[in-house]
């Protein structure tokens, strides 16, 4: 008596899918918490000015063209493994890989200047949201760059859907950066 | 393309090789798991409990030292406090309410095998546990446990100089943060299953009420916990790093804290408070075998209130300091967030109008809950219009007021809950005079420990004190904390009739039939207790809604939802 | 998926790059710090869109995916609002 036990979802709707968004949605609350705070501190006082100043605008593009970047090869390899082109798919993600491994090092090298400079967490409030804003964001960096590596090791690629649920992570870190870059580099 | 994983498993198979570990500890059934959860929320239920005790004890007779645990000083008093509140809000509540009743009634109620994701919510029941480990663990520790309230306000919290706790408060954050992660899992799988593995005829509007109460809580949950975790990693990294989010003298700003506890702290007392209402809405119909009055519109209200629950958090700031402009739209939305509670409790009791009631003991507790929580929810008028609640907060009115709230929800609606599943999760019936017995010295106990509460936070005492003989205002008064004190302990007492009926049951008592109740709801038409994956071959299909009792259609005074007309039997 | 058409993800690509050298060029704008800082995040949230809308396919999604993306977000706009007075204004 075989029992089929989620055969019965109701068409249309992919529990993948829906799951995954979900997460999303309180992921969006997390940022979303750090970035109002920010914002209102942001806009509360006064000379931050000077300390975004010293954040290095170059190394911040470099980092947000990488992982727009990213995104592209992300959702590349989702369509290729739509294509069924094995090859095309391995490819793309690896580079997603890579390009997410790059952004971490790139972030390594801005945080060890910074700390050189003598500016750690603890050196003021807007070092101290510098630090926790990209550091959580790094995190997140770096499990999606686990999930993809698990993804392209265990070689459970034959199905499109877990490669766009991985870009849904993967996209939505991205968009975190989007509004990261210019809260911290630029404003 | 729209393969979903789907996985084909073979009943005999899993019942045959499923040895004991898979079966009670490893488990993906969505069954076993909510036992987990009931289990674990037990155990937290007897530590709150205790420390309660000893509180009480403390308050009462402040000079004496408490029978079993020895004298408590100031500092052990706030460990006590700060434990109590945590372990009742965040380890009994929640794993009991929504861990237990949601992983058990999601699927068998929506016509589902299993959670959409079943190793997901093995991974959630264990990270929970060891949540559990993690703050067992604190009270053993150098310093003790934390004791910087359940809020944890900084700067209290956010040095280990002021409340001489430092390795406690860390592994208080970090319980949390398991605990958040725990629940996070389980409310993707909620979510997930109810809205992709309804059974077909299983509409949104055919659900029953308790799980769009679920629902709606998980949805809270999801969304309001994570500004909270935000907080909370900036508390963290306040406490190790050295990081000045909460510190005035670095450009911090302490209140922040509260604005993101709050924040979350407001929509999570609806994540305890909805799921208890949603077991008495369910066990309502079914004793006063008549349909539930306006479904649809309870769950406009439950949306609303949930909608609401998001703008209500500052009115637990009114005294913080906080900005006085904010006091106005606050006290705006607290009183008008009583409006779909209003609504929901009046059905409630529209329900009960003309219904043949039988008094069996679930009905008792969900009785028992209408009238406590129309209390607690009357005094919640008073704390949430900020001229008033600037005279009460923080006093023992508004202690009075939350356990009217949180109590008669986690323990008149989850007994209510409890004793009208028990017969489906266990296969056994209780019995049904040591459950009323339970119940009716409950009741007395939990009024005569809580009532007396108000008076004396009027009268002016302060929330977590250690010695209220310590202000003179307060001597003559102390009868009162005697009296709640006495009370207490015959509430915790009380108790024992229920821990003899379950063992008893458990052990000796009579099998259950499938539908003890005569209930219209999917749960029933399965086997008590359901085996792995729910229901035999063919899953059930449903032709209407949960709660047509005492239809002229039938015979019966039920007419189950998996019931087509062309079966009517008239 | 193969029941929609797939947006052109390159020319996405092509698009996100430029906003991201316009916001870039906004914030070394002269004069008006208030006008750049507007062009910066009206280019952030263009982005934010883009990859929403075409990498997420959430323009192929039904209306309940929308709903759970969009609800936290206005949430989050409105804890920005209620946060002003304290953080804001009083200081």
């Amino acid at each position: 008596m075989a029992i089929r036990t989620e055969a019965q979802a109701i068409p249309g709707i992919l529990p993948g899918k829906v799951g995954v968004w979900w997460f999303l949605a309180s992921e969006i609350m997390l940022f979303g918490g750090l970035i109002a705070t920010f914002i209102v501190f942001r806009l509360g006082s006064t000379g931050w000015h000077g300390d975004a100043a010293h954040l290095s605008v170059p190394i911040g593009a470099t980092n947000t063209l990488v992982l727009l970047t990213s995104s592209l090869t992300m959702v590349q390899a989702f369509a290729k493994a739509e294509d069924v082109n094995e090859r095309g798919l391995r490819n793309n993600l690896a580079l997603t890989i890579l390009m997410g491994l790059a952004f971490l090092g790139i972030k390594a090298i801005e945080y060890s200047s910074e700390v050189w400079a003598g500016y750690t967490p603890a050196s003021g409030i807007f070092w101290s949201f510098y630090y926790t804003m990209t550091g959580l964001h790094a995190l997140h960096v770096l499990a999606g760059a686990i999930v993809n590596s698990i993804l392209l090791g265990a070689g459970r690629l034959r199905n499109p859907l877990r490669l766009e649920l991985a870009g849904l992570y993967w996209h939505f870190v991205d968009i975190v950066w989007i509004f990261l870059f210019p809260l911290l580099y630029l404003a | 393309m729209r393969e979903s994983g789907a996985a084909v498993l073979d009943v005999h198979a899993h019942h045959a090789e499923r040895g004991f570990w898979r079966t009670y500890v490893f488990s993906t059934d969505h069954k076993m798991i909510g036992k987990q959860y009931l289990s674990l929320g037990l155990f937290w239920a007897v530590v709150g409990g205790l420390l309660a005790h000893v509180m009480r004890w403390q308050l009462a007779w402040p000079e004496t030292a408490v029978p079993g645990w020895g004298e408590v000083g100031p500092e052990t008093y706030n460990v006590l406090v700060t434990m109590h509140g945590t372990i009742m809000v965040f380890f009994v509540a929640m794993p009991i309410l929504l861990g237990a009743f949601g992983n058990f009634l999601i699927p068998l109620m929506i016509g589902a095998r299993d959670m959409a994701f079943p190793r997901l919510n093995m991974l959630s029941v264990w990270v929970f546990a060891l949540a559990s480990l993690v703050l067992l663990v604190s009270f053993f520790i150098p310093g003790g446990a934390a004791s910087a309230g359940w809020t944890g306000y900084p700067p209290l919290s956010a040095k280990a100089e002021y409340t001489g706790v430092n390795w406690g408060m860390d592994l208080w954050i970090l319980a949390h943060a398991l605990e958040f992660a725990a629940f996070l899992m389980g409310g993707v799988n909620y979510l997930t299953t109810a809205i992709a593995l309804r059974v077909p005829g299983m509409t949104f509007f055919r659900l029953p009420l308790v799980i769009w109460q679920l629902l709606t809580a998980t949805t809270l949950f999801l969304l309001s916990v994570g500004p909270l975790i935000a907080g909370a990693v900036m508390l963290l990294l306040d406490r190790i790093i050295g990081t000045h989010f909460y510190a005035a003298e670095g450009g911090g700003d302490p209140l922040l804290w509260q604005h993101l506890f709050w924040f979350f702290g407001h929509p999570e007392v609806y994540v305890i408070l909805l799921p208890a209402v949603g077991l008495v809405l369910d066990v309502l119909p079914v004793f006063a075998r008549k349909p539930i009055f306006g479904y649809r519109w309870i769950i406009y209200s439950t949306i609303a209130a949930g909608g609401l629950s998001f703008i209500v958090w500052a009115h637990h700031m009114f005294v913080s300091g906080m900005d006085p402009r904010l006091a106005m739209p606050f006290s705006i939305t607290t009183i008008l967030i009583s409006v779909p509670f209003a609504f929901i409790m009046f059905a409630m009791i529209a329900t009960l109008w003309k219904g043949s009631i039988r008094f069996d003991t679930p009905m008792l507790w969900a009785l028992g809950f209408v009238a406590m929580f129309i209390v607690g929810g009357l005094t919640g008028i008073f704390n949430g219009s900020a001229p008033a609640d600037i005279y009460i907060s923080d006093t023992y009115f508004v202690v009075a007021h939350f356990h009217y709230t949180l109590f008669s929800s986690v323990v008149f609606g989850g007994f209510a809950g409890f004793y009208f599943w028990f017969p489906k999760m266990f296969g056994r019936l209780l019995s049904e005079p040591l459950g009323k017995i339970h119940f009716w010295l409950t009741l007395v106990f939990f009024n005569v420990t809580f009532f007396p509460l108000h008076n004396i936070g009027l009268a002016g005492m302060m929330r977590r004190i250690a010695n209220p003989l310590e202000y003179e205002f307060l001597v003559p008064h102390q009868w009162i904390n005697v009296v709640a004190t006495v009370g207490g302990m015959l509430l915790l007492a009380s108790q024992i009739p229920f821990v003899v009926n379950v063992v008893w049951s458990l052990l000796a008592g009579k099998t259950a039939p499938k539908n003890p109740w005569g209930a219209n709801t999917l749960e029933w038409t399965a086997p008590s207790p359901p085996p792995h994956l729910n229901w035999g071959e063919t899953l059930p299909v449903v032709y209407r809604g949960a709660y047509e009792y005492s239809s002229p259609e039938v015979a019966e005074d039920w007419l189950p939802q998996d019931r087509t007309l062309a079966a009517r039997s008239r | 998926m193969a029941s929609h058409g797939r947006p052109n993800y390159v020319a996405i690509w092509g698009w996100l790059v430029a906003l991201m050298i316009l916001g870039l060029a906004a914030s070394f704008l002269p004069g008006a710090r208030g006008l750049a800082v507007a062009l910066i995040f009206a280019t952030a949230v263009a982005k934010a869109l883009l990859v929403a809308l075409n990498y997420m396919h959430l323009k192929f999604e039904p209306r309940l995916i929308y709903a759970i993306a969009i609800v936290p977000v206005l949430f989050v706009l409105m804890l920005i609002v209620a946060l002003f007075p304290d953080f804001v204004f009083s200081r």
